[in-house]
């Protein structure tokens, strides 16, 4: 192509325009989200007070103006899942609190190469400690022992390693909730309010997964299998309700008006619980079928309140994002070391623990 | 035809420099902000993202090239890679495993191109009946659970093995594949009839080229070159996942016009496109440096592909 006259003006501006908004575009963006220029200089700044303070051994209480430390939290729950809204919102203010730069890394879809990839790159970044969610143990077991024996602390979320203590990757400590323990003291506790409100053992339950193949559902559904096996009674099945509302509406009204006994409907997520609860509703059987489930929100603790919901499993997200922040911070700062299991979870909230609850969705974003 | 075709080359060279020129102000932007991003270990994690996706895209360009588009090879990586571990798991060695996946994906490349072809379906839309169509079997028969690898094959470490420092093997395969399919567009019949096919068909057709054949054959290489990346991420990840590689297709695509391919066929280069790659790992690590939110990385890559979009057409005016 000829570069003379006209043409090659117009290739030359063209060029121009897209340096010029190539540098808009990531000034802007960095300025922004981050302004990390400024702070690059005062971490400088701070490590210098922190080791004078150090060296005369002087306390002082107030919050540290530039970041100390940086670390990056890798989770596979991306911003469009607003169950990992608190989770940041934790993450946050624990940075700011103690003055900890956090990075919060999570995929727009769930993707375990994704968590692999930003691993290695964050780990390529140097950073003080990593916050990550074992979302498969296999994949990420190679990696994060290489960056383990990098020196750099690693903590859990949300998701650990399942294997036996000897064989899993060697992480400081696991912060989050026990997948199988949810489903199952959920069961328990609904069997349990059956004997105590009704006299007697529930006749029939089913489980509605809305992400099959989704370990740590399967895990909760394998708990309130287990349950009701040691109960005695009849294990329920496991419906796949997707994840679309409308299908699961349809696919838990065809099995509890076509099955005789049910009374329970256990589900894993807001996902099953809104249209299980609606479902209740419509049929007008408040009092007669019942929703058990994981996770909250408040429209979930509104049937709590009428009586739709026996009872609901939180597993306290913003303490997922909060914590773990803390734990790293002390580690790395004085040298303490995390207790090898934190559990956030799974705490059972009924009629009795509404009104505290929906104080930390009010404050958190969720519970 | 060789006119048509010299007049392309030449424009090779000066699509490529907008990639190069976009990665040095990106790698410069991201080394202000954090000088660790010059460091080896940046350069070894950008040419491992490179890598996987760069692979794809180099297939995918090949076929934009001659005029066609494929959205299956996302779905193609992460069902080769299941066919690898299964038949690996199921006690075959690895070279009969690779045979195995990459006879699916020529399979999966010739159906493709005959739909598109003998039945005057666009690409685009048998290539996303394909995508489903594979997607919807892998959920199926994972039950939507990751499948694991039960042992590692010594061979696989003509992947993984890692050549200096951070830089594994699988990069060099892909340097390997660069210079093999920019010779096989450039230097072979096939290739200079793949241009014209996707330049002017009619010309092509006029000229006695078999067009159906030519594009049937693009697809195959397509397929292939996804397969390819499968087997570099079976080796690196142990194990495949049934969402694997969705949104792959799309990637790969950018990365393509970012590196100067025409969506309107004819026009592109291996080089540009491996180039495109190049600077959507650069962009995506480098995001991560900068301590920025990882979900800016998709309005980087849709910001670079309006500018260059534009870009390309004003050349063409």
């Amino acid at each position: 192509m000829p570069l003379g006259g006209l043409k090659g003006i117009t290739k030359s501006l063209w060029i121009a325009v897209s340096v010029v908004l190539l540098v808009i575009g990531v000034g802007a963006g960095y300025a922004i989200g981050t302004s990390i220029a400024p702070v690059k200089e005062t971490i400088t700044v701070a490590r210098t007070i922190t080791q004078a303070v150090e060296q005369t051994v002087t306390v002082t209480i107030a919050p540290t103006v530039a970041p100390q430390y940086t670390l990056y939290y890798i989770s596979h729950g991306g911003p469009g899942d607003p169950w990992w809204a608190p989770v940041i919102k934790g993450a946050e203010l624990a940075g700011k609190l103690l003055g900890v730069k956090v990075v919060y890394l999570g995929p727009e879809k769930f993707s375990v190469k994704w968590l692999v990839d930003t691993l290695q790159s964050a780990v390529a970044a140097k950073p003080d400690g990593i916050i990550i969610t074992i979302t498969d143990y296999r994949a990420l077991d190679e990696p994060l022992r290489r960056v383990i024996a990098q020196g750099i602390p690693v903590l859990a979320v949300n998701v650990y390693d399942p294997r036996p203590e000897d064989q899993r990757i060697p992480y400081l400590g696991y912060i989050g909730q026990e997948e199988y323990q949810a489903g199952y003291q959920l069961a328990k506790y609904t069997i349990t309010w059956f004997q105590r409100n009704m006299g007697r053992l529930p006749t029939g339950a089913v489980i509605g997964i809305h992400e099959v193949g989704h370990v740590g559902l399967e895990l909760r559904a394998k708990g309130i299998q287990d349950a009701f096996k040691e109960a005695g009674l009849a294990i329920p099945e496991k419906l796949d309700i997707t994840t679309d509302v409308t299908k699961a509406y349809e696919i838990l009204k065809s099995y509890v008006t076509t099955r005789r006994g049910i009374e329970v409907i256990f589900t894993l997520g807001p996902l099953g619980a809104h249209p299980a609860m609606q479902l209740v509703r419509d049929l007008n059987l408040v009092g007669k079928l019942f929703v058990s489930t994981v996770d909250l929100d408040d429209k979930i603790i509104s049937g709590i309140r009428d009586g739709a919901v026996i009872a609901a499993v939180s597993q306290q997200p913003f303490a997922q994002g909060f914590l773990p922040v803390v734990y790293m911070y002390l580690y790395v700062r004085f040298g303490i070391m995390p207790p090898s299991q934190i559990p956030t979870g799974p705490t059972i909230i009924d009629k009795s623990l509404v009104d505290l609850v929906l104080k930390q969705i009010r404050e958190t974003g969720g519970a | 035809m060789s006119i048509l075709i010299s007049r392309h080359q030449k424009i090779f060279g000066i699509r490529e420099l907008y990639v190069v020129f976009s990665i040095v102000v990106m790698t410069i932007l991201f080394g202000y902000i954090n000088p660790r991003f010059f460091s080896g270990e940046a350069l070894y994690s950008i040419l491992t993202l490179a890598t996987e996706l760069g692979i794809i895209a180099l297939g995918v360009s090949f076929l934009m090239i001659a005029g066609e588009f494929d959205l299956s090879v996302g779905s193609v990586y992460a069902f080769s890679g299941l066919i690898t571990i299964w038949a690996l798991n199921s006690g075959l060695s690895y070279p009969a495993s690779l045979f195995l996946s990459l006879l699916f994906a020529i399979a999966i490349g010739l159906v493709n191109g005959i739909v598109t072809v003998y039945g005057r379906i666009p690409s685009f839309i048998a290539t996303l009946g394909m995508m489903w169509l594979l997607r919807g079997l892998l959920l199926a028969i994972t039950g939507g659970f990751p499948v694991g690898l039960e042992r590692l094959p010594p061979e696989m470490i003509i992947y993984t093995y890692q050549v200096i420092g951070d830089l594994k093997a699988s990069s060099l395969w892909f340097i390997a594949l660069i210079l093999i399919l920019q010779i096989m567009l450039n230097n072979t019949p096939y290739g200079n009839k793949a241009q014209a096919v996707g330049g002017a068909p009619g010309v092509a057709r006029a000229l006695g080229v078999r067009v159906e054949r030519v594009k049937i054959g693009a697809f195959v290489i397509s397929s292939l070159c996804a397969a390819l990346a499968g087997q570099v991420a079976v080796a690196r990840f142990k194990i495949v996942e049934p969402t694997a590689g969705q949104g792959l297709e799309l990637e790969a695509i950018a990365a393509s016009v970012l590196g100067g391919t025409s969506l309107a066929g004819g026009i592109g280069s291996i080089v540009g496109a491996a180039l495109g790659a190049l600077l959507v790992g650069v962009i995506r690590v480098g995001l991560i440096f900068a301590g920025a939110p990882a979900y800016w990385y998709i309005g980087f890559i849709g910001f670079l592909l309006i500018i260059v979009g534009i870009m390309s057409i004003r050349r063409r005016r």
